[in-house]
């Protein structure tokens, strides 16, 4: 998925405009699984981090 | 630690009956703010009766305080009870079980700011709106809290901009 474009890119205060657009361009269960992968993504690399350590 | 699964911890929730609104992140995240997290943060009903059936969920749910898990200690009626915050492991992930937020906001001063979301048919939970969730991170003005204020601010006004 990409972020929609279309406006400023960033606010003023620096906020990434494009990814708000974008999760506001998924349905609410498509965000929470946006979320859900990146958490546990991080999980299992930390994982494997951690047993190669 | 476990893979974090929210459709889960909100299903064995909702099994048990259990009132309460989603907060915190994941609130946030639900209305289309770009963030990471890495826990689901509820406010429950402190009702005796709610209690009870919150905590069967969190044994099912096999919930244990996250910083003594080897210990295996879980909440009992009074933590749950308390204003407090309940810091849990379960086996569907990290789940925060708080009895305010912000300045001294429980579950039915929430009730009202919050809306009603289905993840699934029959399996309706509320989540705290995101203006309320704003301004909870106004009052709390942790470091953490105002480091994401910029982004939900923008995330309000690109929605407003929308609708």
């Amino acid at each position: 998925m990409q972020p929609e474009h279309g406006g400023s890119e960033y606010s003023e205060d620096g906020v990434d405009l494009t990814l708000i657009r974008w999760m506001l361009s998924l349905t609410p269960s498509e965000r929470l699984q946006v979320v859900e992968d990146h958490a546990n993504e991080i999980i299992e690399l930390r994982e494997s981090i951690r047993a190669a350590g | 630690m476990a893979q974090l699964r929210i459709r889960e911890i909100l299903r064995a929730l909702r099994r048990h009956e259990v009132n309460f609104i989603v907060v915190g992140g994941i609130s946030a995240v639900l209305q289309g703010a770009p963030l990471n997290t890495f826990d689901l943060d509820i406010v429950h009903s402190r009702e005796s009766g709610n209690v009870q059936r919150l905590i069967l969920a969190l044994r099912e749910m096999e919930a244990v305080y996250r910083l003594q898990s080897q210990r295996k200690l879980s909440p009992s009626e009074s933590h749950l009870e308390s204003k407090g915050h309940q810091l849990l492991a379960t086996k569907f992930g990290p789940l925060d079980v708080l009895g305010e937020i912000g300045h001294s906001r429980s579950y039915a001063d929430l009730l009202p700011l919050s809306f009603e979301w289905s993840p699934e048919p029959g399996n309706d939970v509320r989540v705290l709106g995101l203006e309320t969730h704003i301004l909870v991170k106004e009052e709390v003005a942790a470091p953490k809290d105002l480091a994401v204020l910029p982004v939900l601010r923008r995330t309000l006004e690109e929605r407003s901009r929308r609708s």
